[in-house]
């Protein structure tokens, strides 16, 4: 019996020490350095002044505080930041990517910490639409949303600023409720957000997804102040 | 115009019924292995060694199938369009499972090699199981570990009913069942040596069980083959020469109208078919004596059925 304890406690501590990182990448964050790759994607991750703004940089400032880190930010583009943490030259990527991202078989994505739906809103004393056929809907130009659109045969209405929205508009779901809009069930693009650290990096990627899961409730509020 | 179309074989009622429980046993397997699979593909992830284990285990399903189509076509009888009956059909499935078999395995080995070189490494998230945070490995080691226990158990179970069936599709499944905690044991160290950070793990266990799918894939490949090239009865195993052939010949030569007698067996599925040359003494009554002939060679063994005797002069 006793063995059986002793053997049992020690597959206990050692799951808590468990996974390890090969390059020891949450150790040399609680040694203080956290470099992270930011890629420009309002109102993920906002480019205004020295520091960076938005969501995500500052889930990150939490985490970096959380773990006794300060992190050093890097602007640049998705391409050049995955191959970056590649070899182990970031810690981190952010930039409101989402697990549809073609790099998924080359960095640690943590699990989604965020479902962001985009949906159709309407006014609300508009009667809610049957369907959104021939619907005119305003949509932010140069996205994807307005290409989805048209595939469900709505009229997409491409605009700079979706506060100029007349009748309905395409946004994710918590935009349309701070836009004064009322959300449909028409349901255009599930993106599921996620943040990428190097491959195989374990230790380092689990304390990521368990901090951005206990942050879980606080993103929306995250998101709409920066609407704001 | 009609054919001589051959008579309806039928077990022995003793082996009827462990046929029976070979049937039952064959479809718990294909069952549990569903669930397995289910388990593995949803906890998976990035890992080379999971998703080795996950095309084992779909391919295992093969020989079961075999089984239970060999089964099915084992109680239709043969008719005009088939004269020699439905046995062989389980053979085409067989060679079919086994080129796949063998495929997946060179095709696994070279991916994980692959994944080896470029120094691929799995990365593994945290996930939330009803509220508690979870490491993902975690999950994916007792899925692993679920995904050993059932087919060993299995496997234990079939063999002996193979043996007594003389099944060779299930002999496969049973060999291939017990082999199955190899590969466990390997996607478990796979899945620890991710946990203390030695990436190559799980790429090494890849390769690892790769290597094992290889190995029953060429054996199942170079078995069927010989069934389907008639080779001589062997042992389930296939290794050492079955004894029926000579024993049946003795038994015709020993009739005290023979003068000597040559038997040439083939396997079809479980069953041993084929010709029996006898040098009759004399020629008074060869009617009456080839009729008895024909009487021991079917009376012989529960394995032999429509066997030919001819009479020659000589051999």
């Amino acid at each position: 019996m006793r063995p059986l304890i002793v053997s049992i406690l020690a597959v206990a501590t050692a799951c808590s020490s468990l996974p390890r990182d090969p390059e020891a990448t949450l150790e040399r964050v609680r040694r203080g350095s956290l470099r992270v790759g930011l890629i420009e994607n309002p109102p993920w991750v906002v480019r205004a002044g020295s520091e960076p703004q938005g969501a995500e940089p500052e889930l990150v400032r939490r985490l970096a505080a959380s773990l006794g880190a300060r992190p050093q930010w890097f602007w640049g583009g998705e391409e050049q930041h995955m191959q970056a943490l590649e070899h182990f030259e970031l810690d981190l990527v952010i930039g409101g990517l989402d697990d549809r991202d073609p790099w998924k078989k080359k960095a640690g994505f943590t699990r989604p910490y965020f479902e962001e739906r985009v949906l159709v809103g309407v006014r609300q004393a508009a009667p809610f639409p049957a369907s959104l056929n021939g619907l005119t809907v305003a949509v932010k130009a140069g996205g994807e949303v307005a290409g989805l659109l048209r595939k469900k045969d709505a009229n997409p209405d491409p605009v700079q600023h979706l506060d100029s929205a007349a009748n309905a508009v395409a946004a994710p779901e918590w935009q349309i409720e701070h836009l004064g809009f009322v959300p449909t069930r028409f349901e255009l693009l599930k993106r599921n957000h996620v943040m990428v650290t190097p491959p195989g990096e374990n230790a380092w990627l689990r304390t990521l997804g368990d901090f951005l899961y206990e942050q879980r409730g606080e993103i929306r509020g995250l998101l709409e102040r920066e609407a704001r | 115009m009609t054919t001589a179309v051959a008579p309806p074989y039928h077990l022995p009622a003793q082996k009827e019924q462990s046929l029976e429980r070979a049937r039952r046993i064959a479809w718990i397997s294909i069952f549990a292995i569903l669930t397995i699979m289910t388990a593995i593909g949803l906890t998976m992830g990035t890992s080379a060694a999971m998703k080795a284990m996950w095309i084992e285990d779909s391919l295992s399903l093969v020989p079961n199938a075999a089984f239970l189509v060999g089964v099915h076509f084992r109680n239709k009888s043969p008719d005009e369009k088939f004269p020699y009956g439905y046995r062989r059909a389980v053979l085409i499935a067989f060679l079919a499972g086994a080129v796949t078999l063998f495929g997946f395995g060179v095709y696994l080995l070279g991916d994980s090699v692959a994944k080896f070189l470029a120094s691929e490494r799995p990365s593994i998230p945290s996930g939330a199981i009803f509220g508690h945070r979870v490491w993902m490995g975690w999950v994916m080691l007792a899925a692993v570990v679920y995904g050993v226990i059932p087919p060993v158990i299995l496997g234990k179970m079939k063999q002996p009913l193979a043996r007594e069936l003389y099944d060779k599709a299930l002999e496969t499944s049973a060999t291939l069942d017990k082999g199955d905690w190899l590969s466990g044991v390997a996607g478990i160290a796979g899945i620890l040596g991710i946990a203390y950070g030695l990436w190559w793990a799980d790429s090494a266990a890849a390769a690892l069980i790769s290597i094992e799918i290889i190995r029953d894939g060429w054996e199942d490949l170079r078995n069927s083959i010989a069934q389907l090239m008639n080779k001589r009865p062997t042992d389930i195993e296939g290794k050492e020469p079955d004894p029926t052939s000579d024993e049946l010949q003795h038994a015709l030569a020993d009739l005290d109208w023979v003068a000597d007698a040559r038997v040439r067996l083939r396997e079809d599925g479980d069953v041993l078919t084929g010709e029996a040359f006898v040098v009759p003494r004399d020629e008074r009554d060869l009617l009456g004596h080839l009729e008895e002939a024909k009487r021991v060679a079917d009376t012989f063994e529960w394995r032999l059925h429509d066997i030919n005797i001819v009479p020659v002069r000589r051999l």
